[in-house]
Order: C-alpha cells, then structure tokens, then sequence
C-alpha cells in the first residue's frame, strides 16, 4: 500500500517537473516560442485581413454593342449596374475587346449581337454572349450572375409586355408560373472568408503545434550526448509522468490560443460566428488533445530541428484540401479519403465549420466528435510506446557509455 | 597551386552532390515531397469538376407534378438527390451533418396553386459554408428553376399551337451564351493544380536553399567550404546552388511534363515557354532563400520567415481569391511573392496562349528576384565566416 502511494507522490512529482520544464523550454526557445505562440496570434489575422472583403466586386468588362439600340444599352446599364461587374469600357469590335482582356484590363467580355433588339421585337431568340478568363472562377462566377439575372429581369418585362394582361398580379403569373428562391445558409454573403477562415483557424492550431512540439524534440536530441529524446536525468525515467507533464504544457497554452482563435480573431472581422458555446467547449477539447499526441507521435521522426520545417510546413496546403471544406468531400477518391482520416485536422476543420458556422449542436457533430476521442486515445497509447522506446534506448546509451569510459 | 574559379565550383558542388546524396531529408524536401504534391492534387481532383452531389428534397405536397421536378433534378450531372425527408427541420440537421449540400422545400399546396395559376413558391436551400460545392449546385439550381418554370409555360403554349423554338423565345426572350475561355469544361484541378503544384516546389526550394547553408553553420564546416571557395563567397554558393538548381530545374520540368504532356491541361502557349518559367521560379526562389538566410542571419528566423511566405504565397497570387478584391495594401504587398508572378505568367502563357510581351513585367519581377542575393552577399560572408551557430 505505502509503496503504490510513494509511486503516485514521485509521479505526481515528477509530472509537474517535466510540465515546468516544458514551459520554460517554449519561452526560451525562440523557434518554438514562434510557432506556438507568435503565429497563431498574428497569421489568423493576416488571413482575415486577405479576405475581408468576402467577395469581389466590380470585375472589370468590356463591350462589343453591335445593336446599338435602347434595348442593348438597357442591358448593358443593367450590368454594370450591378454589385458583380463593372463596364470599364466599349470596343467598336471584339479585337478591341480582346486586346484589353490581354493586357489585363478586362476579365470579361459582353458581345451584344447586332439583331439582339430586332430579335426581341419579332418575337425571336436573342443571345448575349460573354467571355471570361479563367485565370480565376470568381470572375466567371460574376460575370455570369450578373448577366443572368439581369436577362431574366428583362425577360420579365418583356413576357409582361407581351402578354398584355391588365393587372399586375397577372403579370406577375405571365412572367413565372412557378416561383423559385434561392436561398443561401450559414453564409450569408456567400463570402470566400467566411467559408475559408474557420478551415484555416483549425489547421493553424495542428499546424503550430506540429512544427512546435517537432522543435522542442529536435533539440532535445541535439543537446542530447546521444542524440536522443529523452533527457537524463531521475525525473523522466516513467513513460506516463514524461508523456502527461509535457501534453499538459501544451495544453494550456492551447487552451488560451485556440479560445483566442475561435473567439476574438472570428468576431474582430465579423465573420459569420454561430456556434453554442458548450457545444464549441466540448468539441474543442478532444481537437486539441488530438492534436498534442498527434504532434508528439510524430515529434519521433524528428532528429533536428530544421527537419520539422522541411518536412511539416508543405502538408499544410494538402491537408487543408483533403478536409473535403473546399473541394467538396463527396467528390475526394476512397484512397485519399481514408489517409485524411488519420488527421485530426480533418475531424476538427468539419467539425468546427459545422459548430461556428452552421451553428450544429453535439448530436450533429457526432461522427467528428468521437473520432477525435478516438483519435486522442490512438494518439495517446502511440505517444507513450515511442516514448517508451526512446527511454529504454536512452537507458541502454547511458549503460553502454558508462561501460565504454569504465574500459 | 593556383586553381581557377570552375575547378573550385566544380568541387564544391562535387561535395554538395555528396552532402545531398547522404542526407534522406534532401531526397524528401528535393524529390519526394514534389513528386507526393504532383500526384496528390491531380488525383485528389480527378474528375475535373465534382459531380453527383448529393442533395436533399423536403416535399411536402407529394404530387405527381412535385414529384416530376425532382425527377428532372436529378437527371442533372452535378446533383444527385440521396434522401428525403419530412420536414424542414430534418433536413437541416442532415445539412448541419454535412449528409447534404443543399435541398428542395416544396411546400403543401404547390401544384393546386399551379393549376390555379396562383404562383406557388419553390425554395432552394444551398449551404455556402462550402463554397465550391454551393457554387456548382447554384449553377444547376438556375438552370432547373428556369427549366421547370418554362416546362408548365410550354405545355401552355404548345396547345395554343406554338412550335418549341417558338415557345422558347417567348418564355426566355434573352438567353445568356457562356464561354469560360481555354477552360471550358470548368476543370478545378486546371484552376489550381497549376498554381499549386509550383507554389509547394516553391516553398520546398526556400527551405532547402536555407537548410544547405545553415547546416553548414550548424556543423561548423563552412571554414572547409569556404576554404574550398578560396573564401570568396560567390564562388561558395554558385558551387553549392548549382547541383540544387540541376534537381530543382529537373522536378520543375517534370511537372511541365506531367501537367501539360500528360494529362493534357491547357498550355495554349506550348510547353517550351512555360519550361523556362519553371526555370525561373527555380533560380528565383532560390535567390530568395538565399536572401531570407542573408538577411536574417540565423537558420531558424530564416525558415520561420520562409515558412509563413511560402504558405501565405498561395493565398496572396490571387489564384483563389482574386488580388483585385483585397485591400490595397496586400495589392501591393502581392509583388513581394514570387508565386503571384508565376501565376499571372502561368494564366497569361499556358492558359491564355498570350504573347510574352503582356507579361512581361512578371518575367522582370522574378529575374528582380534572382538578383536579391547581391544586396546581402557581403553580410553573409561575414555571418559565414565569422559568426556562430544559434540554434
């Protein structure tokens, strides 16, 4: 019985000489203090200020009016009357036109058809063509909305006109016999920030924590006699006090990190924030202690420093994209669907994006929720078996270095 | 002995190509890591542009007219409708889950208010948390919507005696002909793969260029180096970049290769022109590498710095989210990245089949690039050969 007591009081002990430790490694280490603490402050909010501006408004086009009537000009005040695309210009013909669209002027362009109004008025067809460069899809998602929702508006009014009913709501039921809405959820302005920020905020929190912990192990190595792991010294000889002391470092600072994330950086630029604060509670606690062992176990391979960079920082972008918020989940291959599982990246950007920004409760975030516990628990046993090796091997350097200075 | 200069580069990138050879992180940040990246977004974005995607029907009045809408719905390519449900609720908690993209509410009483011509509203709920996937389903919902308003116009007209084509200039009197030019399929994986893929060779080229030079510090061999340079710091780093930029040069070639010989993607310009902007976002990136280690002396603020560039580049070219729609100040903090030029050359060249000549200040931006090292050079020969390694 005394014996199971001292064990605990020693582990206890030393769990939280290692925790100390730990903390002054992070703020002594430059490097480490860097990624664990500097970047997620202030990258969130380089970010942010990127994508403000949610969408773009205003793409720049040209014109080819070969009509040159009342009806292609009302067409064409109507474009640029909207909030997508401006007209900053009108060609006398589409080489003009296409010039202006090389140099970079224009990334659009409106061909109105010399029979468009004589079209209309017989009764006919009449088609406005555009062209768009594709350097980017927001302008050809904006020249094509404008121009489409200006064409049924007219077409509205022409069908009235037409028909020559006598009241409105006839009109009304001339233009459309059955009425559709469109109507956009969780992000209101269908914005680019509101739907990438939270994505990026989760990956920030795994990110820094990969590059950080994969830090403070390299150079644990380096100053290391034999390059390894774990110090020497009587504190770090139980896998359990090892493993917990430092988790336990990480996991303050992240708590503070990651409430300051997902709470200051989202409503410092309005961005859409609906989550239920105990719902955003439980879910993030399993993300971030995902996270931690995930980083640990991985904090294995790194034998120097500079090695975290080379090898973590390009998975950034694959790993933000196999998380199915920006190329849609349901069109990712089986095989690259199966490696995203093994990231708590994955879990935490869906499961975050449903909590904050459509404002799920627990019971639909369970799938996401339990995998991180499962994930945490994965990660944990992973952690305390290469942490476990590193200790017999430090054990078996100093034993086979005593013997050599002993011969 | 006297040895002149390309015997001492040729020794030292002799000794390089032993350093490289040696070390499994180079073959992981020079060949691995680019390779993995080639595969990874090509085969991860497959299919061009996402199609199937699943949707939800919440129908309330379960007529037979109701029940043709959603019929023709899922006859489109993008959608699928994989469920229904009894209300409206049910249906945002299956969107919350992430089950569904969107779905249809048609409400009670729908087709009894068509047949009295009263107007019945059908609402279409998208959620835009995923933007790419609400995107694709709009496009398809505005084609529906017209479609199915035009179905119960026609049948109207058609017993009046109007032919189709008749009918069709009256219900849609202006029809909007698109034409996504050189990208006309709307292929995702066109649109970013080819910013993406140099983007990481990009980033891998930063950190590698750093690396060699501080681990070079950091094992205190750079006397040995410098001695075999004659201590004369151009010599030093023309023999240590040279193997890189062989390698480097071969992986940028590769995924010119693989990009345009391959799986065919637009390069309307032909692929000798986009070799040699491989080429230069090669040399420039490694100028800029060499640069970040000059100018902030440690390897670690050095591949910090690196880091965040690299990263915050893919965002910052525009690629994406247009620069146009981004506060005047990252417009102009944009130049600073070496990608935003590659991007504008690479839509302007491979995508476009412009002339040069309308992107040139982009080609005089990355050569601007490769001659940032000469603003640093004689400080690094003083961090080289005098200073001590900081971890």
């Amino acid at each position: 019985m005394g014996q199971i007591k001292e064990i605990l009081k020693d582990g206890f002990a030393d769990t939280f000489y290692i925790w100390w430790e730990e903390i002054k490694n992070v703020f002594k280490d430059t490097g480490v203090l860097i990624f664990v603490i500097i970047v997620p402050l202030f990258y969130p909010l380089v970010y942010s200020f990127l994508y403000s501006n949610e969408t773009v408004h205003d793409v720049p086009a040209a014109v080819v009016d070969n009509s040159h009537s009342s009806l292609s000009r009302e067409f064409l005040r109507k474009v640029d009357a909207t909030a997508d695309v401006a007209i900053i210009a009108h060609c006398s013909d589409m080489k003009e036109a296409e010039l202006l669209m090389k140099g970079g002027k224009v990334y659009g362009i409106i061909n109105m058809p010399e029979d468009f109004s004589d079209n209309i008025a017989r009764g006919e067809q009449a088609k406005v063509t555009i062209y768009t460069n594709m350097a980017g899809l927001l302008y050809y998602k904006a020249m094509l909305t404008s121009t489409t929702n200006v064409s049924l508006d007219m077409n509205k009014k022409i069908k009235i006109e037409r028909a020559g009913n006598t009241t409105d709501r006839e009109d009304e039921v001339t233009s459309t016999p059955l009425k559709y809405e469109d109507i956009s959820l969780f992000n209101p302005f269908n914005g680019f920030a509101s739907f990438l920020i939270p994505a990026v905020l989760m990956l920030i929190i795994q990110q820094t924590l990969l590059l950080g912990i994969g830090l403070a192990a390299g150079t644990a190595r380096e100053n290391n006699r034999f390059g390894d792991l774990i110090p020497m010294s009587t504190h770090y000889h139980g896998t359990l006090r090892i493993v917990l002391g430092k988790s336990m470092c990480y996991m303050m600072i992240y708590a503070v990190i990651s409430a300051y994330l997902v709470c200051v950086v989202l409503n410092l630029f309005g961005f859409v924030q609906i989550s239920r604060p105990f719902t955003l509670f439980v879910f993030m606690v399993p993300y971030i202690l995902a996270c931690i062992f995930f980083s640990m176990t991985c904090s294995i391979f790194i034998h120097h420093r500079e090695a975290c960079f080379l090898i973590f920082v390009c998975t950034s972008v694959p790993l933000l994209f196999i998380s199915g918020i920006s190329w849609p989940g349901t069109a990712i291959p089986p095989f690259w669907k199966v490696i995203s599982w093994i990231f708590p990246s994955t879990w935490g950007i869906r499961g975050f994006v449903a909590v904050n920004t459509m404002g799920a409760t627990w019971s639909e975030i369970q799938e996401e929720y339990h995998m991180l516990w499962l994930q945490t628990g994965i990660y944990f046993v992973t952690t305390c078996i290469v942490y476990r090796w590193q200790i017999l091997s430090s054990e078996r350097h100093i034993l086979e270095g005593g013997k050599n200075t002993l011969g | 002995m006297t040895i002149n200069v390309h015997r001492r580069i040729y020794l030292i990138a002799k000794r390089e190509v032993l350093r490289i050879a040696t070390r499994p992180l180079y073959h992981f940040s020079m060949i691995i890591a680019p390779l993995f990246c080639y595969i990874f977004f090509t085969t991860l974005m497959w299919k061009g542009l996402p199609t199937d995607l699943p949707i939800g029907v919440v129908d309330l009045d379960n007529t037979s007219t109701t029940r043709n809408i959603i019929r023709n719905l899922d006859a489109f390519q993008q959608t699928k409708v994989v469920k229904h449900y009894e209300s409206f609720s049910a249906a945002r908690v299956d969107m919350q889950k992430g089950n569904i993209y969107s779905f249809y509410y048609i409400p009670k009483g729908t087709t009894e208010k068509a047949i009295a011509n009263r107007q019945p509203t059908v609402s279409f709920y998208t959620n835009y948390s995923f933007l790419i996937a609400g995107s694709l389903l709009y496009k398809d919902q505005r084609t529906m919507s017209e479609l199915a308003g035009g179905a119960i116009g026609r049948a109207t007209l058609r017993a009046k005696g109007y032919t189709d084509d008749q009918a069709m200039a009256i219900l849609q009197p202006i029809v909007i002909d698109s034409h996504a030019l050189n990208n006309p399929w709307l292929n995702y994986s066109v649109y970013l793969s080819n910013t993406l893929i140099p983007g990481i060779l990009m980033l891998l080229i930063f950190m590698t260029t750093i690396y060699s030079i501080g681990s070079e510090l950091k094992q205190g061999t750079q006397k040995e180096w410098m001695s075999l340079a004659n201590n004369s710091i151009y010599t030093a780093l023309t023999g240590k970049m040279l193997p890189q930029t062989i390698i480097f040069t071969i992986m940028a070639v590769a995924y010119n290769v693989y990009l345009y010989g391959f799986l065919h993607y637009p390069c309307n310009s032909g692929i000798i022109p986009m070799l040699f902007m491989g080429f230069l976002l090669v040399i420039s990136s490694q100028a800029f590498g060499i640069f970040l280690f000059g100018a902030l002396t440690t390897m670690r603020f050095a591949l910090s710095a690196a880091s965040l560039w690299g990263v915050l580049s893919f965002s910052i070219s525009g690629m994406s989210y247009p620069v146009m729609a981004m506060h005047p100040t990252l417009q102009g903090l944009a130049y600073l990245f070496p990608l935003r030029h590659y991007y504008l050359l690479y839509v302007n060249l491979a995508l476009n089949g412009y002339p040069l000549i309308y992107a040139w200040e982009s080609v005089v931006a990355l050569l601007l690039f490769t001659l940032l090292p000469f603003i640093v050079l004689r400080h690094l020969n003083t961090v080289v050969t005098q200073y001590k390694y900081i971890p």
